[in-house]
């Protein structure tokens, strides 16, 4: 795999994506929880400075009905040195706006408001140098058209606001970085494990059936699963070993007393002369037994394509196509059949090139054998190369439609048929071949004639 | 030649011995694996056919057990299973044909003649220029002359016929053909091989007084300058 398709495969395994859904719902949440206590957190101190400025501007309206300017501006002045009262802002001006006391330099902008809260800033030292800090006042007029600012510095009050704003970013950003990353990592693992089960089960459809899934000392999800297809995989395995067991006996229990009698047959006629009678029975013996052989065999590899137990390899459909056709052109030529074929290049099945090979001969051998003189094959290899579709067309009598089913069943041959020589085991065998490769095979009209198609 | 026997089955066992015996070879009979694998590896057995399924030891373990020890005798195994696989199995154990039971005389004598002459055949192999009375086969520029006159093949029948002359001489079978120009393994209902054998015939025998692709009755085809 390449390392892009590694990474994009992550992407799409179910941990990863769960993965997304909780970090982002996780980020609202972590969002929401900082939002609120900062809202709460804003209402306390807010209230509090708001009560603070309120108190002090009643007091000093107090005072102002009570005492006389130079009273009232030693009161501001001593207010404003009074270190106690830390943050506290007071600004006395004159009609012209010219600071008469207090501890702001001078009569700020006053455009914006909130009611009767006005927001400015103030150069504050801090340490070495100076900062500006934000003011929430409140203003009243005094007699004598002077004017009073009373406020409060709630520059620490905005740096609590801006910690949390800062907090609340980088918890959002810290979670939704954890849930992608916790997701990729067990996205990654999930790919690892399944793809080490993927190998494994492509190997046991090669039909290598003593592969078994690998399995980690974990009990989670994947690990159970893998064991009960394990478990699964061993009864898989001893039932199709005990049928390849049975197969093996049967076709030896078969095929020896069959050499025997070919073996005796062919030993007594080496005794009898040239076209004597017995050695003409003798001949017929033999001619029987290859039959018995021929049809012993469709039946064997019937049998062992059932099973599922053939060995798979890489097999180049295109150019087994081509030469299957090629070694029945001579034949069909022979009979005046035209053998058309249409061949894609490239087309490639997992599979037994044997078996394939004879399911395929079997076609062509059928079409020849029903073809009259004279008539028309068509062979044609079609599709993508991963999915290829064989088709052979022939222009034959073909086969009733409602008939098509029947003759892929074993050693059926319809009475029509019976003329031609054969087992009647050619179509059961390419029914037994497509089914072993995943292929569909499909029986249909050529008009006139008979369509077999296999899909892989 | 010195051949053995390892066949458990008496009536093809016996059969075997007496064709071969009358075909000039000297033969050694083991009935069981042990057996089997002590004659064949006895300097005097130049060529075994094996059974597959033996008492004591399996023909496949006797095959393997005789080319661990470095014994490069030709080996023809016999055997009465399924096939398909089968036969690779039997090839990649070591042995170096496979006939599956019930097999024609012939074709295992054919078989036990192209197995023998290995040697030969084998060094046919890495000429360039097959050669059989005025016939001549360049594998290099892929082609044909009989008596200086170009003759035209397709493809296959080239292959066709270079098989037939590296088994000049030799008697070679319809499935040796399928085996060795086609690789398949099963024997098509139809007659293909013949049709095949007569275009092949028809290119090299037709304008040529003597004929040298010759059919042996019951048996195949032999590529030959004699009759």
């Amino acid at each position: 795999m390449a390392p892009d398709q590694r990474f994009l495969g992550v992407l799409d395994t179910s941990p990863f994506r769960i993965a997304i859904v909780y970090s982002i719902v996780f980020a609202c949440g972590a969002a929401a929880l900082l939002g609120a206590v900062d809202f709460a957190v804003s209402r306390v101190i807010d209230g509090s400075t708001d009560n603070l400025i309120e108190a002090e501007v009643q007091g000093l309206r107090e005072q102002m009905v009570v005492l006389s300017r130079s009273d009232f501006i030693e009161l501001i002045e001593q207010r404003s040195q009074d270190q106690d009262v830390r943050g506290a802002v007071y600004l006395m001006v004159d009609p012209q706006l010219r600071p008469v006391a207090g501890n702001v330099p001078a009569w700020p902008k006053l455009d914006a408001s909130v009611g009767k809260w006005f927001l400015f800033k103030v150069a504050v030292p801090f340490g070495d140098e100076t900062r500006e800090h934000e003011m929430r006042a409140q203003r009243f007029p005094l007699p004598g058209g002077y004017k009073m600012l009373v406020g409060h510095d709630v520059q620490e009050r905005q740096d609590v606001k801006s910690l949390m704003m800062r907090g609340l970013i980088v918890a959002v950003i810290m979670t939704l970085l954890l849930g992608l990353g916790g997701g990729f990592w067990m996205g990654r693992r999930i790919l690892a494990q399944a793809g080490a089960i993927s190998a494994v089960a492509t190997q046991i459809m090669r039909g290598d059936l003593s592969q078994r899934l690998p399995v980690r000392d974990a009990d989670d999800e994947i690990n159970t699963l893998a064991r009960e297809i394990n478990t699964m995989l061993d009864k898989i395995e001893q039932l199709t070993l005990g049928m390849r067991t049975v197969l093996d006996s049967a076709a030896h229990d078969l095929r020896t007393p069959l050499n025997r009698l070919q073996a005796t047959a062919e030993e007594a006629m080496t005794q009898m002369g040239v076209g004597s009678v017995g050695r003409r029975v003798l001949e017929r013996v033999t001619t029987e037994v290859d039959h018995m052989r021929s049809t012993l065999d469709a039946l064997l590899r019937i049998a062992l394509a059932e099973t599922g137990t053939v060995a798979r390899e890489p097999v180049d459909l295109s150019e087994l196509v081509a030469s299957v056709v090629e070694l029945y052109a001579p034949v069909s030529e022979e009979r005046g059949i035209a053998l058309e074929s249409s061949v894609a290049a490239g087309a490639q099945v997992l599979g037994s090139r044997q078996l394939l090979a004879q399911a395929l001969a079997n076609l062509l051998d059928n079409a020849i054998k029903f073809t009259p003189d004279g008539g028309r094959i068509r062979v044609q290899l079609r599709g993508s190369p991963k999915e290829p579709e064989v088709i052979v067309e022939d222009s034959g009598p073909g086969i009733p439609a409602d008939k098509r089913e029947i003759v892929l069943g074993r050693r059926v041959r319809l009475d029509e048929a019976r003329k031609f020589p054969g087992s009647g085991l050619g179509l059961s065998l390419v029914a037994a071949v497509t089914k072993l490769h995943g292929a569909r095979l499909v029986l249909d009209d050529a008009a006139p004639g008979l369509r077999v198609s296999l899909k892989f | 030649m010195h051949i053995l026997i390892v066949e458990d089955d008496e009536v093809a066992r016996d059969y075997l011995a007496k064709a071969l015996h009358e075909a000039g070879h000297t033969v050694d009979i083991a009935v069981n694996g042990i057996d089997g694998l002590r004659l064949a590896s006895s300097a005097d057995v130049e060529l075994a056919i094996v059974d597959r399924m033996l008492p004591q030891l399996d023909g496949l373990a006797l095959v393997q057990s005789l080319r661990a020890t470095g014994r490069k005798i030709p080996v023809l195994i016999l055997s009465a299973l399924g096939d398909v696989d089968d036969r690779i199995t039997g090839l990649r154990a070591g042995g170096d044909d496979y006939l599956t039971k019930p097999y024609h005389m012939s074709e295992l004598m054919a078989r036990i003649d192209a197995l023998a002459r290995r040697g030969e055949n084998n060094a046919a192999e890495g000429n360039t220029k097959l050669k059989l009375a005025g016939l001549e086969l360049d594998r290099m520029t892929r082609r044909v002359m009989r008596n200086g006159k170009k003759i035209e093949l397709t493809a296959r029948e080239f292959q066709l016929l270079e098989f037939m002359m590296r088994h000049s001489g030799q008697v070679v079978t319809r499935t040796m053909l399928l085996e060795g120009v086609w690789d398949y393994h099963f024997d098509p209902q139809t007659n293909v091989i013949d049709v095949h054998i007569s275009r092949l015939r028809q290119a090299i025998d037709k304008d040529f007084d003597k004929p040298l692709l010759h059919t042996v009755r019951g048996a195949g085809y032999s590529l030959r300058e004699d009759e």
